[in-house]
């Protein structure tokens, strides 16, 4: 064997100098990852890891986890208040003081003029629990709006909802683990590989200890319907049609768990006779699965012991998406899938913390899975928080997208965005433009001043990221994990706690009530307003929390750990401790494509960036892996138009039109086009978002658009370049 | 010592397994035996002296990929560039991909791929500088950034793509095998990062833990006879009967075998089908100061020659100590420095350029370097010694003509050699032996011909000219032949070769049939000066409109030579290792931002 040398040169690699590892948790999507970040002796953070002993990720991290420590220094990160009169003015820094009393000003006088609901606050899923609680107690006892949503409408409204439909409540009630004992596993508009990659491992890990069949439900050939061994390839916008004609099958062929079915639900009656509509043979004209795999799957489903679905944007986005969560929990329901080890209707959360805003930040309600609806749960509220009953409106107000159309015709006058970012992320970006510049007054409070909305605030509150503070996420299984504070806050921002705790101290009523200053401090908040009901925190302290990396509620007072299921003993949280079966009738009302606009548009995430890249488009080693946007078109298709792999396209809708370049795959059907939604100006400008009826959530995914070939390369990649900022 | 956490996860740890002793080719796994003086020895890293007490830290160590579970997920690639703290626009690991079938039957393989510690390193044989060597410990190839000087050769060597060329920092720099977590019994950072079962790393040649095979190929994955590669692969899904690239390169799959072997075919669709000119690419790339100097050198190393060994084979007219005039001797001089020196600025680290002759015992670089060097100081002796007419400085004048022989003969050998590399087929062909010799003899008796006919005439020369212009013609039809053979064997072959030969008649088909013409026109004007002769006005012009044309001709196919050339990689993505999307990025000003993993231009 040749050496080259025999006196061997000493080795360099390279060394971080990492003197302290700090526990925290990821802050992006809401797997749940433990990390840890490096510190060198300067006190700066320097490496990422995943934490060796943590249940959720055993070590692992996806490449977004790898780098998160680049986030504390990236840029755009936001300095210093920003205030304007005007929102074409240009912005001058401010104190923190300054921008809080132009804020509080701003708020009373709106509400004052207009009304207390002329006032909105639209937030987020991406602060802690303890932070969503405090906003949830600013908004509804102290500001009193009833207009106040999360952006969690944009993706996990549908499975809220839909769970509350069947089960009573909202709360997945599955995990991980289920993996490991599972006979069936049916994933529908999930691709976990791109989306979630940590649960793909775990996923893919008991798959190789003991195989078990894996369905995947998607239009696309994604990488997890590669690996499936049967991939449904669904006509979008039709997953109620399937899961209904699934249901007959079970239920014709006397598969179903007829003991289940009687003493843990009700409906069963009205449901059959709806099911009974939806054959294999309808079913399969109008979803474009053949009526054999129908039934095959049908069958393999309910025979297995145990059998889960997991479900993400491909259900909660789309017309039907609180349907399709109930679609999924009927047949769970009817082969008696729910609470048992492997078998579960688990829905895989988006963000890091969706889960927390859900339970918290009483957007939909009130604190801990309480409703405005329930007169018992207001006072119960009002006297914890020492207020008038009264405050509290009897009914929830608007969802993030009835907020945005109130704001166009004039009910709402002022908002307050928090850590999100509806330039991006809603459809339509045109109306979105000219909604915003409607606004008297916008304050967005944001990590990253160069966050796309900023454009048309008045002021801006620069907030501190992700571990520059402390608190809790709630992941995708229930579990609550802690985000100790690892560096402090870049420059001037502030930790959101701080400053909903500032703006509480300008208002009246909010000096009455007592604001705790410290993370732990409304964690104990928590605990006493959990304690015995569904999502139970009172077992849980942060170092408790931290020495287990998570604990899953219910943990109850004296409990030495949490429960990895709900619903064990069938047991559902409506009155009478039934479970609803709900028949679904479908409807098409999707905008469908025509002779116009002749192709599906559908749209998803990449596994390298994050919503709408305000964080992961900074990152180089990131964002290189798609650092512009770009459009999945199958080749036969694009050969009849003459388009070339690479080049710039544009797109029309009936709502405008966008410039993407086009990446020829047969990934993709030829009447479809998929694009990445994380990009500015670009599958937003022409995407429709037709409202769940239940859940209010946008079909992003189903639309039609027609595909145009640029003669002019140059000013088509001019114009994208444009777009790009970062 | 690197640091194993308490809670290090079990899959972390490289598993102790027996494998064979020798591998497939033949080569001992084990390294080094127990009284061997390479065993026992601390790897030295960062200035640690520990010894490891790994149980096979002297066996050949290795990656292994299981295609079939590779999701493309980008944690490899991430973890090592987290590790070894990467700027975005390289990395030592990258995952790229092939794709086939119909929707929705469609199929995208991916594959992920670093170093891969080959038995046979061509980049430890390729390097001038001898910044590679390959350890007994785990068989790791190891490169050492403070000795490089950044020439990229062992870039061009590599049918991997594993050194990466740092533009920012001047040197290469690649995979280290994480030794440093080896030495613990940690598995390198990719693969201990792997989120799909795919990615995984042992003792060559054994297989891991639910794993069915050990194959060396994949389709996409280069030849692994060029180096035997430390890489073994399971691929046992059924896939599509073509596999197409993504990025840019005009290359897809074709299974040609039930064992599922796939052949390297060229794809056509790549381009529009129609022919360009390409020019300012063709023009700018980064290459040109290799046009400078190999155009430079075989033009004063042609001159020099013929005037020495013409009168050897019947050139009476090129006898040295006739033409040898200062005119020409300085402009000699002047081309040969500016070839050189341009071929010195493109090192990344210029004043290193010392460490060019380190390897000679292995390297053709290093020889070219030694030989070229020689042959400028032998040919400036000459000149040096011209200048006195006394009896030593006759001796040191015939001592230093033998030197610049030698130099110059060696130095062309080896500029040859060294551009007959496997991983690039499009130049490992005699065709560039004929270009190179075509071009010395062309470039080298124009440079006599315009210089020492300027001033006398054509007519009081004829013999000369007559002479200079049969080297002319015979330089020129060596190249003309070559060329023939050259793309007739290209478009056979197919692969890497014959899509770089398709790249030649398509994105630059105009540049390309231009510079045929050119030399096709050369020839038969010389043809016809060398029957007819060259007379008055007419004949100046003509003279200087061929030495136009030919020096047009040899710029553009130089030119062609370098930028056409496509290395036996490993597929890319869709934007990142996409040769046109890095184009793209460059053009469009997408590379102005560093997180697009880009560097722009620099002008």
């Amino acid at each position: 064997m040749l050496f080259g040398r025999k006196h061997k040169n000493p080795i360099k690699i390279t060394d971080k100098g990492v003197v302290e590892w700090k526990y925290t948790t990821c802050g992006y999507c809401s797997t749940g990852c433990s990390i840890e970040v490096g510190l060198d002796d300067k006190g700066e953070a320097v490496a990422s890891r995943g934490v060796g002993g943590a249940d959720v990720n055993r070590g692992k991290l996806c490449l977004k986890g790898i780098f998160e420590h680049e986030l504390f220094r990236s840029a755009g990160r936001g300095k210093q208040p920003l205030i304007r009169t005007r929102r074409f003015d240009k912005f001058k820094t401010t104190t923190w003081d300054r921008a809080l009393d132009r804020t509080a000003a701003e708020i009373q006088r709106i509400q004052s003029t207009y009304g207390r609901d002329a006032f909105a606050i639209v937030s987020t899923g991406q602060i802690m629990t303890e932070e969503f609680y405090t906003l949830g107690k600013l908004t509804r006892g102290v500001i009193g709006t009833n207009n106040y949503d999360g952006n969690t409408t944009l993706c996990m409204s549908s499975a809220v909802s839909g769970y509350k439909r069947s089960f009573g409540s909202d709360g997945p009630p599955g995990c991980y683990d289920d993996f490991e004992h599972t006979e069936c596993l049916l994933a529908i508009g999930s691709n976990l590989p791109e989306q979630h990659p940590i649960i793909y491992w775990r996923l893919q890990q008991a798959m190789e200890k003991r195989k078990f069949p894996l369905i995947v439900i998607d239009p696309r050939v994604t990488m997890l319907a590669q690996m499936a061994d049967m991939h449904l390839p669904i006509t979008p916008g039709t997953d109620v049609v399937l899961l209904n004609a699934l249901a007959h099958v079970i239920l014709a062929e006397g598969l179903e768990d007829r003991r289940y079915i009687a003493a843990h639900t009700n409906g069963a009656e009205e449901f059959e006779a709806l099911v009974a509509q939806y054959d294999p043979v309808t079913a399969s004209r109008i979803c474009g699965i053949d009526e054999d795999t129908i039934r095959n799957v049908a069958r393999l489903y309910a025979r297995a012991g145990s059998a889960m679905t997991i479900w993400t944007m491909g259900i909660n986005q789309s017309t039907h998406g609180s349907d399709g969560v109930v679609g999924i929990n009927n047949l769970n329901l009817i082969t008696g899938n729910i609470g048992k080890p492997g078998g579960t209707s688990l829905s895989i959360t988006g963000q890091c913390n969706a889960m927390g805003t859900r339970e918290w930040s009483s957007c939909s309600g009130l604190p801990g899975y309480r409703t405005l609806e329930k007169e018992k749960d207001r006072q119960e509220i009002a006297d914890f928080w020492g207020i008038d009953a009264d405050f509290f409106p009897e009914k929830r107000g608007l969802f993030q997208t009835d907020i945005f159309p109130a704001i166009e015709t004039g009910q709402i006058k002022g908002l307050w965005l928090i850590a999100t970012n509806p330039m991006t992320s809603m459809t339509n970006t045109a109306r979105i433009r000219k909604t915003l510049e409607k606004l008297e007054f916008l304050v967005v409070q944001d990590a990253y001043e160069d966050v796309e909305t900023n454009e048309y605030s008045h002021v801006y509150f620069p907030a501190a990221v992700w571990a520059e503070k402390e608190g809790c996420f709630t992941n995708t299984e229930r579990r609550v994990n802690l985000i100790s504070n690892v560096v402090k806050p870049y420059e001037d921002s502030r930790p959101d706690l701080w400053i909903f705790n500032q703006m509480a101290k300008r208002f009246d009523q909010g000096r009455k009530i007592i604001f705790p200053e410290t993370a732990s401090a409304v964690f104990d908040e928590l605990r006493q307003l959990s304690k015995g009901r569904m999502l139970d925190y009172s077992g849980m302290s942060y170092d408790k929390i931290e020495e287990q990396r998570g604990i899953q509620w219910p943990c109850t007072e004296g409990a030495e750990s949490g429960s990895p299921r709900l619903y064990t003993d069938g047991k559902f949280e409506y009155e009478d401790g039934k479970a609803k079966l709900i028949p679904l009738l479908f409807i098409d009302n999707n905008e469908r494509p025509d002779e116009d606009y002749p192709f599906w548009l559908n749209s998803g995430r990449v596994v390298e960036h994050f919503h709408t890249r305000t964080r992961t488009g900074k990152v180089g080693n990131l964002n290189k892996f798609s650092p512009t946007p770009y459009m999945e078109m199958n080749p036969d298709a694009a050969k009849e138009l003459a388009i070339d792999h690479g080049s710039y396209v544009r797109l029309t809708s009936r709502r405008g039109d966008a410039v993407v370049m086009v990446q020829l795959t047969q990934r993709v059907p030829p009447n479809m086009v998929f694009i990445p939604f994380h990009f500015h100006e670009c599958v937003n400008r022409i995407a429709l978002g037709l409202l769940d009826p239940h859940s209010r959530q946008p079909a992003f995914k189903q639309a039609a658009v027609r595909v145009e070939p640029i003669v002019d390369q140059e000013s088509a990649s001019v114009r994208n370049v444009a777009a790009r900022s970062f | 010592m690197f640091k194993v956490r308490d809670d290090e996860p079990e899959y972390a740890f490289v598993p102790v397994a027996d494998g064979p002793v020798r591998n497939r080719y033949g080569e001992y796994i084990n390294l080094a035996e127990e009284n061997s003086v390479l065993v026992g020895k601390t790897l030295n890293i960062n200035g640690d002296n520990g010894i490891s007490d790994n149980p096979n830290r002297y066996k050949q160590h290795g990656f292994y990929f299981n295609a079939d579970n590779c999701i493309s997920c980008h944690a490899c690639e991430s973890a090592c560039s987290e590790k070894n703290n990467l700027p975005p626009y390289l990395a030592y690991r990258s995952v790229g991909y092939v794709e086939g079938g119909s929707y929705p039957s469609y199929t995208r393989l991916n594959i992920s791929m670093a170093c891969n510690h080959c038995d046979d390193p061509v980049c430890l044989k390729g390097c001038p500088t001898r910044a590679y060597t390959k350890f007994a410990e785990y068989g790791a190839v190891l490169q050492d950034p403070d000795i490089c000087f950044g020439c990229g050769y062992c870039t061009w060597v590599c049918p991997y793509n594993a050194p990466q060329l740092d533009v920012e920092k001047g040197h290469v720099h690649k995979c280290n095998m994480c030794v440093d977590r080896l030495e613990v019994g940690l598995k390198p950072a990719c693969s201990s990062a792997c989120l799909a079962g795919a990615l995984d790393f042992g003792v060559i040649e054994t297989l891991p833990d639910n794993r069915q095979q050990l194959k060396t190929q994949i389709p996409g994955f280069p030849t692994p006879e060029i180096t035997h590669p430390n890489i073994r692969f399971q691929q046992t899904k059924s896939l599509p009967d073509e596999l197409k690239r993504t990025d840019s390169i005009a290359l897809k799959y074709r299974r040609h075998s039930a064992q599922g072997e796939y052949v390297t075919e060229v794809d056509t669709s790549k381009t529009d089908g129609r022919r360009h000119w390409n020019l300012r690419k063709l023009l700018s790339s980064h290459e040109n100061a290799h046009i400078i100097f190999t155009l430079c050198t075989q033009t004063t190393i042609g001159a020099f020659m013929l005037m020495v060994l013409g009168p050897l084979i019947g050139l009476p007219g090129l006898r040295i100590d006739a033409i040898f005039s200062w005119p020409l001797a300085i402009s000699m001089l002047f081309i040969m420095s500016f070839g050189m020196a341009k071929l010195n600025l493109h090192l990344g680290r210029p004043l290193r350029f010392y460490r060019g002759f380190y390897n000679w015992r292995l390297s053709p670089v290093s020889r070219e370097i030694a030989g070229v060097t020689l042959f400028f100081a032998g040919f400036a002796g000459y000149c040096l010694f011209s200048i006195f007419d006394n009896h030593v400085s006759m001796l040191l004048k015939q001592a230093a003509t033998v030197t610049a022989i030698i130099g110059g003969s060696v130095g062309m050998f080896y500029m040859i050699k060294l551009y007959l590399i496997p991983a690039r087929p499009f130049w490992n062909h005699w065709q560039t032996a004929s270009s190179f010799t075509g071009t010395a003899l062309v470039l080298g008796a124009c440079l006599i011909a315009l210089v020492t006919l300027t001033g006398t005439g054509l007519e009081q020369s004829s013999v000369r000219s007559q002479q200079l212009s049969s080297v002319v013609l015979a330089g020129l039809s060596l190249e003309a032949i070559g060329l023939v053979f050259h793309a007739y064997a290209m478009k056979k072959q197919g692969g890497e070769g014959g899509a770089s030969f398709f790249e030649q008649i398509s994105r630059y088909g105009k540049t390309y049939w231009l510079r045929n013409g050119l030399l096709s026109i050369n020839i038969l004007i010389m043809g016809m000066v060398i029957y007819l002769g060259l007379h008055g006005t007419i004949g100046i012009m003509l003279a200087v409109l061929v030495l136009m044309s030919i020096l047009v001709s040899c710029i553009l196919g130089r030119a062609l030579f370098y930028v056409l050339v496509i290395p036996t990689t490993m597929p890319g993505a869709f934007f990142w290792r996409n040769k046109g999307f890095e184009e793209h990025a460059k053009q469009s000003g997408l590379a102005n931002m560093p997180q697009t993993g880009v560097v722009p231009d620099k002008h």
